[in-house]
């Protein structure tokens, strides 16, 4: 636990980073992605070689990475401090390990993924 | 002895507890609580959208498969209240703005605008980013 509040300043950049990443990105990712372009509402706009084409160019990588990793960071330090409200000091270190376990996986994830398009 | 040496015992605080009522008898831990777990339906956002990205890097057959799945009633229904969720925390993130934009920084005096007012700004400029973003997956900008 030492070692996550000695980090404690990084933590709270990629919270704050996060959470404009957030704001400025995410509603339009998920509503584009995850619900127009499966019901066709987006025309040809995501067909397979323009989505390939788009998040596999070299400012598309960087953008979906950064996105992505940011936000779960914000999320896995939003989570860790509600589970502070909720059960107290007894639930730190699971809270933190395990939320910030979460984001590093993802992360990973993120990197491998969008790395291979 | 240390000139830096304790003198005298720590004084003791008492252990944190929750207030009275948390987390749902009052208003405003219930936003406060629906606020925490738009952190949760983000996250499964952002899984959602690396499930996209990997079906895009195994192929055009994949990639179909995944927005027909994603086009089931079930998943339409998670990703909106997903959507829904990612909402309440940009408009409430957005809110906080006036608050940060009323304050005086030094010598520069606060703009003179209604605090309402500085509250939609965020508001806007993220509306503005979204219409982009949404016209670039449509192809309607490149």
């Amino acid at each position: 636990m030492k070692l996550i509040h000695k980090l404690e300043p990084l933590w709270w950049i990629l919270f704050g980073a996060g959470g404009f990443t957030a704001g400025f990105f995410l509603p339009a990712l998920i509503l584009g992605v995850l619900i127009l372009a499966p019901l066709g509402a987006l025309g040809d706009g995501l067909s397979y070689d323009r989505a390939h084409m788009l998040a596999s160019s070299l400012p598309g990588k960087v953008f979906l990475a950064a996105v992505l990793t940011l936000v779960l960071w914000h999320c896995a330090h939003h989570l860790r401090h509600f589970a502070l409200d909720l059960g107290g000091h007894a639930l730190a270190p699971i809270a933190a390990f395990a939320s910030y376990g979460l984001a590093l996986a993802g992360t990973i994830a993120t990197l491998v993924i969008v790395g291979s398009l | 002895m240390s000139a830096q040496a304790p003198t005298a015992e720590k004084t003791r605080t008492a252990a944190p507890r929750p207030p009275a009522g948390f987390p749902f008898r009052f208003y405003r831990y219930r936003n406060y609580v629906v606020f925490a777990a738009t952190s949760v339906f983000m996250a499964l956002g952002c899984v959602g959208l690396l499930e996209a990205l990997y079906a895009l890097g195994r192929g055009e057959e994949a990639w179909k498969e995944f927005l027909a799945n994603m086009a089931k009633p079930h998943n339409l229904v998670l990703s909106l209240v997903v959507l829904g969720f990612t909402l309440y925390f940009v408009l409430r993130f957005a809110w906080v703005g006036r608050k940060i934009a009323a304050g005086r920084i030094g010598p520069i005096p606060r703009p003179p605008l209604p605090m309402p007012l500085l509250g939609v700004a965020p508001i806007g400029g993220f509306l503005t980013l979204w219409l982009i973003l949404l016209a670039i997956l449509a192809g309607v900008l490149p």
